[in-house]
């Protein structure tokens, strides 16, 4: 049993941090370069849950969640998840089914998207051009299609919790980013002669961030492991990863906002890019009712 | 990264579950301090005779000198067994033994240690005064050098097992006239010395299991004074990080069992088709599951680095939170059932009310957030 990363782990946790701050920094995300996708490509970022790198799932969520923290694109999920278990190669969208038809996350550039249609992942080709607009989550863009008529499904029914995992771990990198934003601006804006974290009502805020980004990145750490260990219980586990990853990112989006104050909610601060994301994950693959409670 | 045992461990859990089923005592643990001190003394004893205290403990001392992970199967194992709190030894199993494992003399730890695993000697913990909780550095009961003696006048107070208990781990000022965290010592003190007088106290669900203590020129030998004479604050320090460490294994277990109780319970009332209750439920599970992994994140931390995480406070703060929640959530369940609780009855609304504690003792709830916002978060200090 070790629920701490090993140094190759680290390395490459490491390295996957370094190289998002130098070429994809998070106060960028609202307007990333058309060339980012094709760099991620190059870098590897888009490949390495291909059967062949023989990756286990917790260094994915490891890796994962250090590109979540600088909001990475969306569609690195559903490319991921393609890649391991349909063999798909190049960029794969993120489908959100609707009522009556299906939003396409990320599309642009994408020959297939994938999704989760009740409790089926399933993938299926854009054709044509997608016309998109930019997305509540300023990171992604939305184009909406109709229905498909034909759909793909996976039938590995892990496919499905890779995806939900994947999503909890980028949705833990925004509750760490949303942390660490606060936690920095409570250092540095002073008000009444001292740094604002000084005062209890707003460490205490702070401190509230922590515990949540801490609950929900062990809860990860070990959904993680069940998957790697076919264990009975992973579909329960990765769904307690799922809803506590949301709510942390969500909670810690709010709080960022509070604690930044006045500049917080304008369009030019970062913490608004935190919430958005937030509130985007928690409609992927959510955390069902009936496997949190599950007999 | 993984959650698998080795077979060794394996092997070690199978052999904690098949004693403890043929050895669990049938009776109830009694809930008064008093009447279950002969309980818990007997209790520890089969422990220790059976090689089950102080699994990682060294040899030297009574101990196993087993590992970390082993000590963490064991509890998992006893939770599971619904084995009984091992109340009044809970300070010197708990901070008490590990704080003289890490600080004390040869001759101390050979006098105390194998005494606190055999269930002979009860310990209590004197740390907090009535002018002196939250606020420990300001604590005023003090201790005049006299030869080779201390003598101690002063009081203490919340006490958990005072009147029962044969020793004490004993914070005081040793140095008069000295200020907050300096001048302070950590003293064994013998609880049948004489100028020792003990006052217990009634807590709201009824169990006196705490006390005032008061100390009229008491004499202590300096030989029991603990890591130096003037570095109490250290010395409690580590006291503080075991008592706020070593706890939350034991409760991860508990509170396992505690939702899947609660589950089933609002199944068999059909109360589990409120979809409130359902989500809270469905919340609390995913929580302590969490509570597990944090557990395991910490103490994989121990094994790779020495010593735990600053997220140890993480999870003190949380599991505390987390078993009040719980325990609102049993007596939620209960409905208008809960009035026919009688003062001192042990059941849901009993642990209900005991379970205020939690956030209390041991490092409120407001002192455990200051301590995550400066350690971890780097923010500045508000003391
Ligand atoms: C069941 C139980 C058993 C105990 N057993 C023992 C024992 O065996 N030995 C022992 O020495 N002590 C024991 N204690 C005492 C315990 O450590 C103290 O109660 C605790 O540290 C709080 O101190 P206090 O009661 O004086 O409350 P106070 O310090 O007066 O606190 C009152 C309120 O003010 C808040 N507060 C205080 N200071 C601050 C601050 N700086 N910032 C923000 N909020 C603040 C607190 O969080 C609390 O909500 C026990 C307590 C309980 C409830």
């Amino acid at each position: 049993m070790d629920l701490t990363p090993n140094d190759e782990q680290i390395a490459l946790q490491t390295a996957t941090a370094d190289w998002c701050r130098d070429h994809m920094p998070l106060a960028g995300a609202r307007s990333r370069s058309a060339g980012l996708w094709q760099q991620l490509h190059a870098m590897g970022w888009t490949g390495m849950t291909a059967p062949e790198m023989g990756l286990d799932h917790a260094t994915e969520a490891l890796l994962f969640a250090e590109l979540g923290r600088f909001l990475a694109p969306v569609a690195l999920l559903s490319t991921a998840v393609a890649a391991r278990w349909t063999g798909a190669a190049g960029k794969t969208a993120l489908a959100l089914p609707a009522q009556e038809d299906v939003r396409i996350l990320d599309g642009v550039e994408a020959s297939r998207a994938l999704g989760a249609f009740g409790d089926v992942l399933a993938g299926f080709p854009l054709d044509g051009q997608l016309s998109s607009m930019f997305s509540l989550d300023q990171s992604t863009t939305l184009a909406r299609i109709a229905r498909p008529a034909a759909i793909e499904p996976v039938d590995d029914p892990h496919a499905l919790l890779h995806l939900q995992l994947l999503t909890a771990a980028y949705a833990v990198g925004c509750a760490d980013a949303a942390r660490d934003m606060a936690a920095d601006y409570a250092k540095l804006r002073e008000q009444f002669d001292r740094p604002i974290g000084w005062f209890q009502a707003l460490k205490h805020l702070c401190s509230d961030m922590a515990v949540r980004a801490a609950v929900a990145r062990s809860q990860l750490y070990y959904a993680a492991c069940t998957l790697d260990a076919d264990d009975r219980d992973a579909a329960f586990h990765i769904a307690a990863a799922k809803r506590l990853a949301d709510q942390a990112a969500l909670d810690n989006g709010r709080a960022n906002i509070q604690v930044h104050g006045g500049i917080g909610m304008t369009d030019e601060a970062h913490p608004h890019l935190c919430l958005k994301r937030a509130h985007l994950l928690q409609f992927i693959v959510p955390a069902d009712m009936a496997a949190l409670l599950a007999a | 990264m993984d959650i698998g045992f080795s077979p060794e461990e394996t092997r070690f859990r199978e052999e904690c579950r098949d004693w403890l089923h043929a050895n669990v005592p049938a009776e109830k643990r009694p809930l008064d301090a008093s009447d279950a001190i002969g309980f818990d003394k007997a209790w520890q004893r089969r422990l220790f005779d059976a090689g089950w205290a102080g699994i990682n403990w060294p040899t030297d001392y009574g101990g196993r000198g087993l590992s970390i992970v082993q000590q963490v199967i064991w509890l998992e194992e006893y939770a599971k067994a619904h084995a009984p709190w091992i109340g009044a030894n809970f300070v010197g199993i708990n901070h008490g033994g590990p704080t003289l494992i890490l600080n004390a003399s040869e001759e101390q730890k050979a006098y105390h240690l194998p005494r606190i695993l055999k269930g002979e000697a009860i310990w209590c913990q004197g740390f907090s005064e009535p002018g002196a909780g939250s606020d420990l550095a300001g604590i005023k009961t003090r201790g005049r050098i006299e030869g080779d003696e201390l003598l101690v006048n002063g009081s203490k107070i919340w006490t958990s097992f005072a009147h029962v208990a044969d020793w004490q781990e004993l914070v005081l000022r040793t140095e008069e006239g000295s200020l907050r965290h300096k001048g302070l010592s950590w003293v064994i003190c013998d609880m049948h010395a004489p100028g020792i007088t003990v006052r217990p106290i009634r807590k709201m669900s009824g169990q006196t299991e705490f006390a005032e203590v008061f100390y009229d020129d008491v004499r202590i030998p300096l030989a029991n004074v603990v890591g130096g004479l003037g570095n109490g604050w250290k010395v409690a320090m580590s006291t503080l990080s075991f008592e706020r460490g070593t706890g939350f294994i034991a409760d991860q277990v508990k509170q396992s069992q505690e939702i899947e109780e609660l589950i089933a319970k609002a199944r068999a009332k059909g109360m589990i088709k409120d979809d409130r209750i359902a989500d809270s439920l469905a919340q609390m599970r995913s929580e302590v599951a969490a509570v597990r992994a944090m557990t395991y994140r910490n103490i994989s931390e121990v094994l790779r680095t020495g010593q735990p995480g600053p997220e140890a406070s993480v999870i003190r703060l949380f599991t505390s939170e987390l078993g009040q929640r719980l325990k609102r959530m049993a007596v939620l369940l209960k409905g208008e059932d809960i009035i026919d609780f009688a003062y001192g009855d042990d059941d849901a609304v009993g642990d209900y009310l005991r379970g205020f504690a939690a956030t209390i003792a041991g490092g409120t709830a407001q002192i455990q957030r200051d301590i995550i916002g400066e350690r971890l978060l780097g923010l500045p200090k508000s003391r």
